[in-house]
């Protein structure tokens, strides 16, 4: 039965083969061939080695193979030899690729994913522009429109209409290429081992969040539904509808593989959840953290990072809640000294200083070498 | 006709840099003298300069070799509910706030966030904390590292503060760690030394 079911599976699969769009073509070793793409590769050179020596660079081994296995599994092995991959730290949701083969991950993408195959999508859509050699096409688009408009300022009075649209063109052919890596990256992800819905699920996961932020500041939240004329992408809700389209078409049923994404961040999760927690932005890394929560409950970092972010808000309901947050960690056993720490600051906080001073007690007993140990010292006596 | 062309430029030069550099002032060494439009006030053992924009309302800088290269900042008494320095962008990236029940750790913390909001700097760090005595108040004293985003410069800092009578009390020296920091460092030293009421 199971047999029969996966010999229907491949045969399906392999009729569909025929229906996808083609793969762009591989080249190993690809060298530029025009004047404008060898420019374009010498400056993107010499942005890599800038890269390469950044402060912020994330060097563990472990992290870098994590990400590179599954830039790997999700555009095919052969494909990806090739990339120099940099994983910066920085906390905001991004990755990109340089023309010249260089792929730059930021952890704030890595905070935001919640699996392998969703980590697959966004670096595959990045794989694709260097694959359509997008970089080279875009300078070519912007100075062709640029030309168009320092003639036509010349020669045609009034040509501001003519200009504006040239403008609008240029951004428009930047969403037009926003697409297709979208598409690209679309076809990687259906041919590989993980299920093609992740690419959707993370535009939706974006546009949650930055529902959450604009709320959590008194805003609105607000989703636009058409690009603007001077928007260089898609808007996140268009990207989320096609992207879902194509994998209610493609209808690709995998079997389930053990995800990694969860025990590969293990050691890096309270590094960038405090990257994040520091920016101020308390809708959306509630948001985020719910989100993490979701996949994996509510672990020990997860409950320390909650706590952090509620105390450095810091309103009197915050600090209870902080508090709540510091001592569930405790009570799964594995906290780190700093949970104490924070239940201690944030019932100072609250004026229950005898707690709060116990609290602080522990922290220095569990870390008598913390950086700050005589300043907290300061606290209790 | 050259010579008169440049003499011409420099004319345009100097009238166009004079009103920029108008601002800025002297301040010469071993006179007191109150900074940041507060009660606070300093003696400084060498000459710096004051530059003329602030980083805020209740903040000012002084330098010796530009606010790039030895920065001095004074921030005098931040009232509850206010940024520690002018927001970047405070609809899309407001800065943390001053709280008037701000426990002496939470300095440290209200610097490293708003330098990571303002100037990009995600690879802040405070590297020690230390508690002192602030113009006669409870107060912390700490060193920190940052690179500004795509910036491969280093920079180091240190700090002194204290939250005294609801209001936020800090002073600030940093500079790139190669070179510039150890240069000016005792000087900037000998003036956060200085503080008085």
């Amino acid at each position: 039965m199971v047999g029969l079911l996966l010999a229907s599976a491949i045969g399906t699969s392999a009729l569909a083969a025929d229906k996808r769009p083609p793969l762009p073509t591989y080249t190993q070793a690809y060298t530029p061939t025009t004047v404008d793409e060898r420019g374009i590769w010498m400056e993107a050179d010499e942005r890599e080695r800038v890269q390469r020596d950044s402060r912020s660079l994330i060097k563990d081994p472990a992290l870098n193979a994590y990400v590179r296995g599954v830039l790997c599994r999700t555009v095919s092995e052969d494909r990806c030899r090739s990339v120099r991959l940099y994983i910066d730290e920085v906390p905001a949701f991004n990755a990109y690729m340089t023309p010249n083969g260089a792929m730059v991950v930021w952890t704030g993408l890595l905070l935001r994913v919640r699996s392998e195959a969703e980590l697959g999508a966004i670096l595959g859509h990045e794989f694709g522009h260097f694959e359509l050699r997008h970089s080279l096409k875009d300078f070519k688009s912007h100075r062709t429109g640029t030309d168009v408009m320092a003639w036509a300022s010349i020669l045609i009075r009034n040509s501001a209409n003519i200009q504006y649209s040239v403008v609008g063109q240029m951004y428009a052919f930047s969403r037009d290429q926003e697409r297709e890596a979208d598409m690209t990256g679309f076809q990687y992800l259906a041919r590989s081992q993980y299920p093609s819905s992740a690419a959707a699920d993370v535009w939706e996961h974006v546009m949650g969040e930055a529902d959450a932020t604009a709320i959590g500041r008194r805003g609105r939240a607000q989703h636009k539904y058409v690009a603007g004329v001077f928007a260089t992408h898609p808007t996140d809700l268009a990207r989320a509808t096609y992207l879902r389209a194509a994998s209610i078409e493609a209808h690709d049923v995998k079997p389930a593989v053990v995800d990694m994404h969860q025990a590969a961040m293990a050691k890096w999760l309270p590094v960038f959840l405090n990257d994040q927690i520091k920016l101020n932005d308390f809708g959306g890394s509630e948001y985020l953290l719910a989100n993490l929560a979701d996949g994996t409950g509510w672990t020990t970092p997860l409950l320390c990072a909650r706590g952090d972010l509620y105390r450095e808000r810091g309103n009197p309901r915050d600090l209870v809640s902080a508090a709540q947050f510091y001592q569930e960690a405790i009570g799964k056993g594995d906290a780190p000294p700093e949970a104490y720490r924070g239940l201690g600051l944030a019932l100072l906080r609250s004026q229950q200083v005898a707690e709060g001073q116990a609290a602080l007690a522990t922290y220095l007993r569990l870390k008598p070498a913390a950086t700050d140990a005589a300043l907290i010292a300061t606290l209790i006596s | 006709m050259s010579k008169k062309l440049a003499l011409l430029a420099a004319v345009a030069t100097l009238a166009c840099a004079a009103p920029v550099a108008a601002g800025n002032t002297l301040i010469p060494a071993g006179q007191r003298i109150a900074v940041a439009k507060s009660a606070m006030t300093v003696q400084p053992g060498t000459e710096w300069n004051k530059l003329s924009e602030r980083p805020g309302r209740n903040a000012e800088t002084w330098t010796q070799d530009g606010d790039e290269l030895n920065d001095l900042s004074f921030y005098g008494g931040i009232e509850s509910g206010r940024p520690l320095f002018r927001e970047v962008d405070k609809k899309n990236r407001p800065l943390p706030k001053v709280s008037a029940t701000m426990l002496i750790t939470d300095i440290p913390v209200l610097l490293e966030n708003s330098y990571r909001i303002a100037r990009d700097a995600s690879s802040m760090a405070i590297d020690t904390i230390a508690p002192i005595e602030f113009a006669g108040s409870k107060g912390v004293r700490f060193t920190y590292t940052f690179a500004k985003q795509n910036e491969t410069l280093q920079r180091r800092g240190e700090a002194r503060g204290a939250v005294i009578g609801g209001k936020l009390y800090l002073v600030t020296y940093e500079a790139p760690s190669l070179y510039y920091y150890d240069r000016s460092a005792a000087a900037a030293r000998v003036v956060a030394d200085s503080i008085r009421f």
